[in-house]
């Protein structure tokens, strides 16, 4: 337990409990020596939500958010490069130009391209980092790592730490709350969002589609309201006793509890799931009137109502399995402009939507909105020496994020790329950095947000992490 | 000026009469921690050494670092005046307190430590910060007396000397009933029937508790139980984990032999040998190999795509192994010293590299498990088959030269085309004209005299090679077919053991190309050739592509270089009896992208890598190369009957050698060893920034293996297994009691099971910590004996009710004035479900059951969706259960069993809402409530008879008055099930107190 949810059920159970149990409720038994031991990791927040699109595949910057118009006049030229890359498929092509055109958008004349022509419309809402570089051009690692700060498995990821720094802010729904793509799950699938080696309630919960959005939200047969509401009369008197009798426990005071919260889980998920209230207007706005968008204006929306009901950290993804034909990620090693087109369509309304909506609600106020992907992509074509193919390798050196909402400075651009879009070489930014500084907008001091684990007081940043300061309002 | 608490608190710490600070305990250690990475042999910044009395006073660029010898001032030393005003070290400032012991050393005049001569070691001792050589759980076990007091266990002698010091008394003791299902959940992880209560409720003997322990440490579920603990430690998983996270199917050998050797009492040493180097230690022996299986029972990336990306997971790897094995047996975290010396253990990056060394040649694999005597058998029948080919050989070479010159009149010898191991040529059949290998067509294979066209899935497949091919070379003759194909491959030679493959792939990387392929790509790069694109129409194309020991890959088409040669990540060995060609398939299983359509005249392997100018005679004179019929024909009468008899025999023996080969053991995923590579310390841990060369050896604080710097893989780890389990290790049965008493008492005695170092816990009763481990080696490292002495003390068998008074004084029950009540772990809780609800499937040991859906897209990954099934062969113990990386949650997860894709030497326990709704909603909760129901029902129609029977099967006891009229109240108006489900629920079935 944490010192937080310590602190939550004394508030709750005062009344409950004899002043053994109280005492109990300190006691922390097994697995008590990972408290963090004071709030110290705690500082004033700009945000107190987040929500996460996440792009898998490695969406390409040069294409989208990174302006390079030196590469149209290198087009067809061969890339002068110090070292030899660290590329997945090792073929080297000629350099290719942008596959769409940039534009000044908004009021602050933030470059974005025509790939995203609804998101670009909310340039002035837009953070955007053109600096950022990873650890690996592998996907599955380069996905971990921008998910928990580590290549492997096992580590807990973002949501995870926020569920375990922070807490929810609402006790009937989970703090850290996943919304896959609706063709498949990421590469790796749920150790995505694992809670890795923190307690087991910090663990992202994957909501589905359908009439259980949770796994045993519902009776797996049907069972008569009479039934439910005398069987839970009987547990409730069973516990009851036994917890009497065996002096006042707090683990056994804290099953009770945990009851109740479910049985308010079960009424808040289905309400909060049920999309018929939303006006045609704002259904539109998130693109539930086009099977294009249809998936991810849903995933959008439900984010959206989610956060208000104080989850704390929502995550989107865009995209599924890395590899097969059709790719349904931004893996677009064959053909940067047929794919990436295809699954821009899915999701520039629907984000653009949500920003709007956000921003109109006053929820961008204090959220956080994060747009990113695990690498970039080559400014050269994958295909053989001397020729400019349609498809872009991994870039790990070199590719944008967005961040938007509270405590940022909105319209920018930060850092930079080299004149093609190769290399970072302006105020580069890791995931370490990016990880910090989404802890930061939401309050915590990253360095001190720990837990002990196989000899080390692990961290989200590792034992790095510089936070961005030059997006911070 | 300083800050006046900061003044304040260093006169409190040093005191008058210690105003000079102590070098070894408190100025060497700043000068390690701040200062020795810039300033040491190696790396002399600004020429100043810092790690000698020589070195300092020399001084730098500045002059004399300081004066030593008399009372000096700031002034006179450049190292304080440059510390005091921040500019070193270099980003961040000295805490106040270590600028201020620095000073005083100064102005005490800069005297250095016990001994001048010798350099600064960082680990000689320990400090506030750190640990050093004089940790104590690195000290030799304490000589510990037993105590003497006849009427108590001797732990409860250690226990309540503590407690008294304290104030304290220990709780009565548990009632019987209680008492009993501890001590049945603890050791077997099973409920103790109605039948067991009773029998135990009646005895009344004095021993009646002993006779309980004796019974359960003698029950088959003992293993079952206390394997998955042990798994935990060991990080075993069933699938790969990362992107492709493909299913282990043999990978529960180990957890089978875990269960066996825990149930057969294996001392504990020996348990741990044979994880290190059990396949080593004892080659003939199944289980031994078994063993292995704890050291890749962690992640392993199978998608890497370039030599840099493989060179920094092998890195990974090792970090995995250390880690595992430092953490399970010594309770150290050495893989903190990978990037680093440990910030907080004596253990230096030096250690770490030593140890990577010592594990160096450990690689995930699949192998055979041994059969007694087949090696002995496959060697002779190698020696012979050898024999055999060097007479026959003998026969045969004169004519064919012979022939061959006949044939190439017009070609210089020189340009004789190479020998073949295997040749066949498709044109006139499918054996191969050297050793007689035949090709089995698979599919709809139509042969030609132009020669087999292969179309719609079709290709062929030989028979095991009989030889082991390192170097090689591949060659064909093929026509490819017009039309979309993206990776097929007119030849692949294939390991259908791990699907290991090297292949003449056509077009799945670069369009109308050829590439060397290869098991996901490990060994491919482009040729990036400039060369013809294919399919030129009905054209014949000759390919060839060589593989070089040293990694070279090269490709030739037409007999000229195909592109460029390539350095690959290395040969890949292609083992006797494990291989097979395949012919217009590039692995197995056919289908898909894999398939080649086109014609194919000749296929020939070679057991080297040719060089161009035999490429090109191939190439131009390969047809005049004589098969074997075609010399017999020209041999003098005695010789062909000669001929005749060898070859009888060499096919025969072909015959038994594949008969030894296939009957090799069950496959188990286990150490598949290598040669180790040389180990070298990488600066910051980066594979890229490679250093000085590591011996294998490991942590210099605790000893070193008598090893040399190129000892083969199996030394290494025997070295490493029996220094691990000397009884001179202090750490080795330390840190295995401390396991045992943690999953007994709830808490360790040491409360970081895997960490025994600085950032662990110290020992709350360190005489008792060595004491038990003394009696642990005593007693010859038996845990059944461990397990009876601690469950047999009063200090176990207290009750667990809190009281107002102790929980004042000792909140966390670190003293044990009572027992700590326990949430039944997740597979514990699933099994005890089963078990009430009668239909838990008791089968022991063998290949496990699985839950999940496997749901394998095509796409490069794996996902796994859990299910609920009452088929009997799910109904087993969770021990037996997949256990996939990444997996959906399942109801396990959920009650805290950890990811096992890292260590979890303790779990964590919480309580959850979601687990509520899992418990309450949940399928398997419902089902089992019903299962337990209807079986009720069908003993009794009784509806009281009913309700006391269901309390027994889920709590062990009948109903009170009043909780049988209320559950009677809820079994007539909705039946017994109702019933069941509020007893699954309830915190009496799930805790044990």
């Amino acid at each position: 337990m944490t010192g937080i949810h310590r602190r939550e059920f004394l508030g709750s159970n005062l009344g409950l409990l004899g002043t053994a149990a109280l005492a109990g409720l300190l006691s922390p038994n097994a697995h008590g020596t990972n408290d963090n031991p004071a709030d110290d990791f705690r500082i004033a927040a700009k945000a107190k939500r987040a929500i996460q699109i996440t792009l898998v595949g490695g969406m390409s910057h040069i294409d989208s958010f990174d302006p390079k118009p030196a590469l149209i006049k290198l087009n067809g030229k061969t890339l002068q490069t110090d070292s030899p890359p660290d590329l997945f498929f090792g073929q080297m092509g000629l350099l290719r130009q942008p596959d769409w055109n940039f534009k000044p958008r908004g009021n602050s004349g933030l470059q974005i391209s025509e790939l995203f022509p609804r998101i670009a419309s909310q340039a002035d809402k837009l953070t955007v980092v053109r600096s950022m570089v990873a650890d690996s051009a592998n996907h599955t690692p380069a996905l971990f790592v921008e998910n928990s700060g580590f290549q492997f498995n096992g580590y807990p990821s973002m949501g995870s730490w926020l569920s375990y720094g922070l807490g929810s802010l609402a006790e009937d729904l989970p703090a850290f709350v996943v919304l896959p793509d609706g063709r498949s799950g990421p590469n790796g699938a749920a150790s995505n969002w694992t809670n890795g080696f923190l307690p087991a309630e910090h663990q992202g919960v994957a909501l589905l589609t359908g009439s259980q959005p949770v796994r045993d939200l519902n009776p797996s047969v049907p069972i008569s309201r009479e039934e439910e509401s005398a069987s839970r009369n009987l547990l409730r008197l069973l516990n009851q006793t036994h917890l009497e009798s065996s002096g006042g426990e707090a683990s056994l005071a804290a099953r009770l509890k945990s009851y109740e919260l479910a049985a308010r889980m079960q009424l808040a998920v289905p309400q909060v799931a049920d999309l018929s209230k939303e006006s045609e207007e704002t259904l539109k706005l998130y693109g539930l009137d086009n099977r294009a968008t249809i998936d991810c204006g849903r995933r959008c929306l439900l984010a959206r109502r989610l956060l208000e009901r104080g989850v704390r950290f929502v995550q989107i993804y865009s995209g599924g399995a890395i590899a097969g034909t059709p790719r349904h990620s931004w893996d677009a090693h064959e053909n940067v402009k047929e794919n990436h087109a295809a699954e821009s369509l899915r999701i520039d309304q629907p984000v653009a939507g949500l920003l709007e909506d956000l921003a109109r609600r006053g929820m961008l106020k204090d959220t956080l909105v994060l747009f990113t992907t695990e690498f970039g992509r080559t400014p050269f074509t994958q295909s053989a020496k001397g020729t400019v193919g349609p498809g872009r390798d991994h870039n790990k050196y070199g590719f944008s994020c967005w961040l938007a909402g509270a405590g940022l400075k909105p319209g920018i651009a930060h850092g930079a790329t080299d004149d093609v879009g190769w290399k970072s070489v302006e105020n580069p930014v890791t995931w370490n950095d990016f990880h910090a500084t989404v802890l930061h907008l939401l309050g915590i001091r990253h360095d001190r947000l720990t837990y002990y684990h196989n000899g080390i007081r692990r961290r989200l940043t590792n034992v790095h992490g510089e936070l961005i300061d030059g997006i911070l309002a | 000026m300083l800050p006046f608490a900061l003044i304040l608190s260093n006169l409190f710490a040093l005191g008058p009469q210690n105003s000079q600070p102590d070098f070894d305990r408190e100025i060497a250690p700043i000068l390690a921690t701040y200062c020795l990475e810039c300033h040491k042999d190696g790396n002399i910044k600004g020429k100043l050494n810092l790690t000698t009395k020589a070195g300092i006073e020399k001084g730098g660029k500045s002059g004399p670092a300081v004066v030593s010898g008399k009372i000096g001032k700031i002034e006179t030393s450049p190292l304080l005046v440059r510390v005091m005003a921040n500019e070193m070290p270099p980003k961040t400032p000295l805490p106040d307190k270590d600028k201020l012991l620095l000073e005083k050393w100064v102005l005490a005049g800069a005297i250095w430590g016990s001994n001048p001569e010798a350099p600064i070691d960082p680990f000689r001792f320990s400090t506030s910060g750190r640990a050093g050589y004089d940790w104590w759980s690195l000290k030799a076990l304490m000589p510990t007396a037993t105590p003497m007091n006849f009427n108590l266990n001797p732990i409860d002698v250690f226990i309540l000397e503590k407690l008294k010091g304290s104030g304290l008394s220990q709780n009565p003791q548990a009632d019987k009933r209680t008492l009993l299902k501890r001590l049945s959940f603890d050791l077997i992880g099973l409920a103790p029937t109605p039948d067991e209560y009773a029998n135990f409720l009646a005895d009344v003997s004095s021993n009646a508790y002993e006779k309980q322990v004796d019974r359960l440490l003698a029950s088959p579920h003992y293993g079952e139980r206390w394997a998955r603990h042990w798994l935990d430690v060991a990080r075993f998983g069933e699938t790969d984990g990362f992107e492709r996270n493909q299913k282990r199917p043999n990978a529960w050998p180990y957890r089978d032999w875990v269960i066996r050797a825990l149930n057969e009492d294996m001392p504990f040493d020996h348990f741990a040998r044979l994880q290190i180097a059990g396949d080593v230690l004892e080659p003939n022996n199944p289980d031994a190999v078994r063993a292995t299986g704890f050291l890749v029972g962690g992640v392993y990336n199978t998608v890497l795509g370039n030599d840099q990306m493989r060179s920094a997971n092998r890195q990974d790897e090792l970090e995995d192994l250390v880690g595992t094995v430092g953490q399970a047996f010594l309770g150290l975290t050495v893989n903190c010293a990978r990037c680093h010396d440990h910030k907080f253990d004596p253990i230096s990056m030096e250690d770490y590299y030593r140890m990577a060394a010592t594990l160096s040649g450990v690689n995930h694999g699949e192998r055979s498990l041994p059969l007694p005597g087949l090696a002995q058998k496959i060697e002779n029948a190698e020696r012979l088959t050898k024999n055999l080919e060097t007479e026959l050989e003998a026969l045969e070479a004169p004519i064919r030269s012979t022939l061959i010159k006949e044939r190439a009149k017009t070609i210089p010898v020189t340009q004789h085309p190479p020998k073949p191991l295997i040749s066949w040529d498709l044109r006139h059949g499918l054996i191969d004209s050297e050793t007689g290998l035949a090709l089995q067509p698979q599919g709809p294979v139509q042969l030609t005299p132009s020669g087999a066209r292969l179309a719609d899935n079709s290709y062929l497949k030989s028979e095991p090679i009989g030889k082991t091919l390192h170097e090689k070379t591949m060659e064909t003759w093929v026509q490819v077919n017009p039309g979309q194909q993206q990776g097929g491959a007119p030849v692949s030679l294939f390991k259908p053991i791990d699907a290991t493959f090297d292949a003449i792939v056509y077009a799945e990387l670069e369009k109308n190309r050829w590439m060397a392929g290869s098991d996901f790509f490990r060994r491919t790069k482009s040729f990036q050739s400039t060369d013809t694109l294919e399919p030129e129409p009905n054209t014949w194309v000759h390919l060839a592509i060589t593989y070089h020991a040293n990694g070279n890959i090269t490709g030739y088409r037409d007999g000229k270089p195909y592109g460029q040669t390539y350095q690959s990540s290395g040969l890949l060995p292609f083992e006797a009896g494990q291989s097979r060609v395949l012919v217009g398939c590039r692995l197995e299983p056919a289908g898909g992208n894999k398939m080649f359509t086109g014609t194919i005249a000749q296929v020939r392997i070679y057991d080297r890598a040719l060089t161009l100018e035999e490429v090109k005679s191939s190439f131009q004179h390969g047809d005049i190369w004589p098969n074997r019929r075609e010399v017999v024909e020209k041999m003098p009468p005695k010789d062909q009957l000669r001929h005749k008899a060898l070859l009888t025999q060499r096919i025969e023996l072909t015959t038994e050698l594949q008969k030894a080969r296939s009957t090799q053991g069950e496959k188990v995923y286990s150490v598949v060893a290598q040669k180790p590579n040389e180990t070298r310390i990488l600066a910051r841990g980066d594979h890229t920034k490679p250093g000085k060369l590591a011996k294998p050896g490991v942590v210099k604080a605790l000893g070193e293996l008598e090893l040399d710097a190129n000892a083969s893989d199996a030394e290494r780890r025997v070295h490493l297994a029996r220094w691990m389990t000397s009884p001179e290790n202090p750490l080795f049965a330390r840190v295995a009691v401390n396991r045992l008493w943690l999953l007994h008492f709830g808490a360790g005695l040491v409360d970081t099971p895997s960490d025994f170092g600085f950032n662990g816990g110290q020992p709350s009763h360190p005489a008792l910590l060595d004491w038990l481990a003394t009696v642990f080696i005593q007693k010859k490292y038996s845990l059944k004996a461990l397990h009876k002495l601690l469950v047999t003390c009063a200090t176990y068998k207290q009750a667990s009710t809190p009281r107002a008074d102790a929980l004042a004084k000792d909140v966390d029950n670190r003293l044990l004035w009572r027992m700590r009540k326990k949430r039944l772990e997740g597979e514990v809780l699933r099994d005890a479900m089963l078990q009430a609800s009668g239909i838990l499937n008791l089968q022991v040991g063998g290949p496990g059951f699985s839950d999940y859906k496997v749901i394998d897209t095509g796409n490069g990954t794996t996902y796994y969706e859990p299910f609920d099934s009452d088929a009997p062969e799910l109904q087993r113990r969770s021990i037996y259960r997949f256990s996939p990386r990444g997996g959906e949650t399942s109801m396990l997860d959920l009650f805290d069993c950890p990811d096992c894709a890292t260590a979890a030497p303790k779990r964590t326990a919480t309580t959850t809402p979601l687990q509520a709704l899992n418990l309450w909603n949940g399928p398997i909760a419902i089902r089992l409530a019903g299962t337990m129901a209807e079986k009720t029902k069908n003993e009794t129609k009784m509806n009281q008879e009913q309700v006391q029977q269901v309390y027994q099967r889920t709590l062990g006891r009948n109903p009170s008055e009043i909780e049988a009229k209320l559950a009677g109240e809820l079994a007539s108006q909705h039946g017994l099930r109702a019933v069941c489900r509020v007893l699954l629920n309830s915190n009496e079935f799930l805790m044990v107190e």
